[in-house]
């Protein structure tokens, strides 16, 4: 595909060879008083932001490293990280 | 035709001539000609009709913007004549005719364009409703050119390739050839694309000469040498640039010439910096009836003889825009083309050289005038002239009309690449406002017109383009900079959008027939914005691909608007930019799949091959597809499989444990020494993903197996769900390093003993047990005890070199016992005995582990280890209305339910995962997922399977395993 992807690794490789590991939401939360619906948030809800979000990625068909990256989803275009938090 | 002689312009070789049929004659070409040059010349003037008004059309571009000139060659429809080489043998036929093109029985549409005016279709056949059904099969036999059968195979050989470069230059012409050498100076990788089979674009069939006193046409070939001549320039010809993406990705498609080992290829190139050169094509003259054969651009004309070596008609008149037209007139009427008169749009301008050319020849010249009718039937034989007032008028007999507005610059590559672009008034083109980072752009399309000055601007953009790879070029940019200020810039352009016509039959679009009159209905009905009007006229939506309408259309609306500069934008482009073949789309047709180490021996021995995902594995040995033979023979006797597809897997490292445990839900921290422990995958929803084994072999090091279908995905999904934690370990997929053969059934231990020293007996190698040994002294095995099937069996990992070894040595030592293959299907129906589970089978995406039964698996004290799943697990786990694994015996023990067919009450309850009738029990069984409340032994399912026309079959709910239960045969 167009896009591409730096690998920490490998460099700026072809985007066919990553495989997309969704929005970065960190650490699972902590069990305790978890409830159903707050966990099933955490693994389905997307906050699908119109700009740069923060979001993981593996080199799949490379070193296999899972790495985070910044990337504005109106252009698709992998950026810097941003000063400003978005 | 007799073809014109010594012109150093030539493409076609007179000495190789070409053998075709055209309309059931023989026919001759020559080397070099296209499918329209070669007809052209065997005196083919109407080469099809049009879409909806079937009018004869001709030789207009020859380049094929338009489906003027699209035919049928060699079965395949709608090609190209402009843009497809002649080849020997070729069978070419016209398209859209009722007869012949010359005498088209369905031309009587020409006279009924009153009845279709722009957007009839949408207002009409509709009312009443009954009638649509009617319309709509007549409709489409009267839409479309070409003629293709739904049985077709697309013949020829179709590739793909991928190089990387550092700088693509867009345009074999001389400013994409000047950009081509300058970047290759400083060593970079460059790729040139060019549309057609040679390098030289508007110079190449040029005798005008150069400041340096040689002709453009030689200018252009010296340079194509120099090109030839660098190791570091690739040249693709014949490939036109289909799209271009983000990070400068350019895509083309290249034709293969004669000695080439493809016909089409598919060509992708990541390049840092992109140099677009596409230069001009010119703007369409609007006039009635412009699209007549014997209409013709100056650049038509102009190639017909320099390049093919065909005059274009005996007596011409010309309407142009550009000093190119004046040339063109020049050049020809030396060749012995009667050249009527000239009349030139422009008032003033043109460059006073050629005006003494005309003087000289004697050839009237009008300033100010411009065509406004082309007479004639099938084809040209008057022109009516007028000032561009449209006040005074002459008519003038002809067999040639040379027509066209001006230039206007190849735009599409560029507005791919999201340049923004905005109509420049001086020249009158669409000009780049702003280029995206890592473009540059040259030549023509600039507007520039000069030949030192096109090749100057080429080369400028070339030592930028290489800057942009990073190369040091600032002494040679400086000295290209002050070269191109000294050289002369963009020219005026010719703005004449229209001549002073009503335009009933003044064509805008030539594929769908779109006229200037159909763009005022179009305006006089609201529709005033460009885009709006393109759809509605359906202007510009034909094989061209807008190549005719082109810019002609956002001018003439921007006109309407009355302010061109604010208004006018090109239509949006999309890609592909030229029509392509789905052929090459589709690419080389490999099916790719792997093998066993085993394959070749399985299929020897009868094996039926099928794929399973990637894998092509032995789904039965039997020519009874219920494999009984397999199935009783594991059950009494011994049988022998390849199971070499099962995932296998070292982790190993400090945090290995650590890295196991957040993915297994067991506790994988006491496992045995000796001892396979079984466990299960989940994920953040607590559905199973995948079963297997581990085994610790060593401190911190570990052997897993995985089903087949996740061996791919288990190293990424195991780095994934450690990503945060920062852990020391390794893993490494061990699936195709080891070949794995499972020996099943009571006799298979005497097998296994005879060809090892090992003692496996069942005290020393219990069930669930796990050994390393020596088969014949010679190789090494790992194995485990496990039950996949209900028998006594051991699972034997060897490495995959070895593995045709190990299964010689175990069929040949198992003769004795009448040691028999088994493939999957028969695997399947004894583990389906035993009720064990195939993930995909018993479960699917929202079955979770508690469902299927083996939440046993699960260990909730697991504590600090955040397993992946065991969140959901406790939460589901006392969940209400959930599936449930269950097994089921039939009432009617004649037959099972199909796969996959569901069970019902007044709504849909579950569904059958899999039924056989099981020869060991003497019945058919079956194992199915249903809602809870269905699930207790003992009640009644019924089932209704695909087509069974309200015929309910029905079962019951019984206890599993089916078979020895308590799993004595197992731990024989």
């Amino acid at each position: 595909m167009a896009m591409t992807l730096t690998c920490p690794v490998c460099g700026k490789r072809n985007g066919y060879e990553f495989r997309y590991g969704g929005e970065e939401k960190g650490p699972r939360p902590d069990e305790a008083d978890l409830s159903p619906r707050a966990w099933c948030d955490y693994v389905h809800m997307n906050r699908c932001l119109a700009g740069v979000q923060e979001e993981w990625w593996c080199h799949k068909d490379g070193c296999g490293v899972w790495f985070k990256t910044h990337r504005d989803t109106t252009t698709n275009l992998e950026v810097d990280k941003p000063e400003a938090q978005s | 035709m007799k073809r014109l002689e010594k012109l150093s312009t030539l493409r076609i070789n007179p000495a190789k001539s070409l053998n075709f049929k055209y309309k059931n004659k023989k026919r001759t070409g020559l080397s070099g000609d296209t499918v329209a040059t070669a007809l052209y010349a065997n005196g083919i003037r109407i080469f099809g009709r049009s879409l909806k008004y079937h009018r004869p059309r001709g030789l207009y571009s020859l380049d094929g913007e338009s489906s003027n000139t699209c035919m049928q060659v060699n079965g395949i429809p709608n090609v190209c004549a402009e843009t497809t080489l002649l080849a020997d043998g070729m069978q070419v036929k016209a398209q859209n005719v009722a007869g012949s093109p010359e005498r088209d029985l369905k031309g009587f549409m020409d006279k009924l364009d009153w009845a279709m005016p722009a957007g009839f279709y949408y207002r009409t056949m509709h009312k009443p409703a009954p009638i649509w059904p009617i319309a709509l099969k007549q409709v489409r036999k009267a839409a479309g050119l070409g003629k293709i059968s739904p049985t077709f195979q697309m013949p020829g050989t179709y590739d793909e390739i991928y190089p990387r470069a550092d700088v693509c230059v867009i345009g074999g012409g001389p400013a994409g050839m000047q950009a081509a050498l300058a970047a290759a100076e400083n060593g970079l990788r460059v790729i040139l694309l060019e549309t057609r089979p040679w390098l030289g674009g508007f110079f190449d069939y040029r005798t005008v000469q150069n400041s340096a006193g040689e002709s453009l046409a030689q200018t252009a070939r010296q340079m194509a040498q120099q090109l030839d001549q660098k190791t570091n320039i690739r040249v693709l010809k014949q490939a036109a640039v289909v799209g271009v993406y983000n990070n400068n990705l350019v895509t083309a498609f290249q034709k293969g010439q004669g000695s080439d080992y493809f016909d089409e290829r598919y060509v992708e190139i990541r390049a840092t910096s992109v140099v677009v050169a596409t230069g001009c094509i010119e703007r369409p003259l609007l006039f009635e009836n412009n699209e007549r054969p014997g209409v013709m651009q100056i650049g038509c004309a102009h190639r017909l003889a320099h390049t093919y070596g065909l005059l274009p008609g005996k007596q011409a008149v010309f309407s142009v825009g550009h000093d190119l037209g004046l040339e063109a007139a020049l050049d020809l009427f030396d060749l012995g083309l009667e050249v009527t008169c000239v009349a030139d749009i422009r008032e003033d301008g043109q460059d006073p050289i050629l005006l003494e050319g005309l003087q000289q020849r004697h050839i009237p010249f009008f300033r100010g005038w411009v065509a406004t009718c082309a007479h004639g039937t099938g084809a040209l034989n008057t022109v009516t002239l007028a000032t561009t007032t449209g006040t005074l008028e002459k008519e003038f007999a002809c067999d040639l009309l040379v027509a066209s507005a001006g230039a206007t610059p190849l735009t599409g590559p560029l507005s791919l690449a999201q340049a923004k672009l905005a109509y420049e008034p001086y020249t009158g083109f669409f000009m780049p406002q702003a280029l995206p980072a890592n473009i540059q752009v040259a030549g023509r399309m600039l507007g520039l017109n000069h030949p030192a000055a096109i090749e100057a601007s080429g080369r400028l953009a070339g030592i930028l383009a290489a800057a942009d790879c990073g190369a040091s070029v600032d002494s040679r940019l400086k000295e290209a900079r002050e070269n191109m200020n000294q050289l002369p810039g963009p020219g005026p352009g010719c703005k004449l959008v229209t001549a002073p016509v009503q335009g009933r039959k003044t064509f805008i679009c030539f594929d769908e027939d779109t006229t200037v009159k159909n763009v005022k209905q179009a305006l006089a009905m609201g529709f005033d914005a460009t885009e709006l009007i393109k759809r509605f006229t359906a202007a510009g939506t034909g094989p061209g691909q807008g190549g005719i309408p082109g810019h002609n259309l956002p001018l003439l609306v921007a006109q309407y608007h009355g302010d061109v500069t604010a208004t006018a934008m090109p239509t949006t482009v999309r890609v592909p930019l030229v029509p392509t073949y789905i052929a090459t789309y589709a690419g080389t047709n490999h099916d790719m799949c792997k093998r066993t180490p085993v394959h070749a021996s399985q299929k020897a021995a009868g094996g039926v091959i099928r794929r399973i995902g990637v894998w092509k594995r032995a789904r039965y040995f039997s020519k009874d597809l219920s494999c009984r033979t397999e199935i009783e023979n594991v059950r009494t006797n011994v049988g022998i499989l390849d199971a070499s597809t099962l995932g296998k897997f070292r982790i190993w490292g400090p945090d290995a444990l650590k890295a196991l445990q957040r993915v297994y839900v067991g506790d994988m921290s006491n496992i045995a020494n000796g001892k396979v422990k079984y466990s299960a995958m989940c994920n953040e929803d607590a559905c199973i993903i995948d079963d297997g084994v581990v085994v610790k072999r060593g401190e911190n090091d570990y052997y897993f197996t995985t089903s087949t279908a996740r061996a791919g995905a288990t190293v990424e999904w195991i780095r994934y769900h450690t990503r945060y934690d920062g852990w020391q370990f390794h893993m490494v997929n061990l699936t195709d390093a080891f070949g794995v053969i499972n020996l099943a059934g009571p006799n298979a231990r005497k097998v296994l003993q005879k060809v090892t020293d090992a003692d496996v007996s069942d005290g020393a190698f219990p069930y669930a047990g796990y050994r390393e040994f020596m088969i014949k002294d010679a190789i090494p095995v790992r194995s485990m005890r496990l039950g996949f099937v209900g028998e006594l069996s051991f699972e034997l990992h060897v490495p995959a070199s070895y593995m045709q070894s190990l299964w010689d040595v175990i069929s040949k030592a198992g003769k004795k016992w009448g040691i028999r293959n088994f493939g999957l299907e028969a695997q399947n129906v004894l583990r389906m005995e035993k009720a064990h589970l195939i993930i995909g089978s018993e479960s699917e995406q929202r079955t979770t582990l508690h469902d299927v039964g083996l939440g046993f698996l699960w260990d909730r004290n697991k504590s600090g280890t955040k397993t992946v799943g065991a969140v959901a697990l406790r939460q589901t786990e006392n969940q209400e209305g959930r599936f449930k694994l269950v097994g089921f015996k039939m009432e009617d023990p004649s037959r099972p339910p199909k796969d996959g067919a569901i069970i019902v009450d007044n709504r849909i309850k579950g569904y059958v995962c899999i039924a056989r009738h099981s020869f060991t029990l003497k019945e058919p069984v079956g194992l199915a997922l249903v809602e809870a409340q269905l699930a207790e032994e003992g009640t009644r399912l019924q089932i209704y399977e695909d087509e069974c026309k309200g015929e309910h079959i029905y079962a019951t709910v019984v206890p599993t395993p089916f078979y020895d239960p308590e799993g004595k045969r197992l731990r024989m």
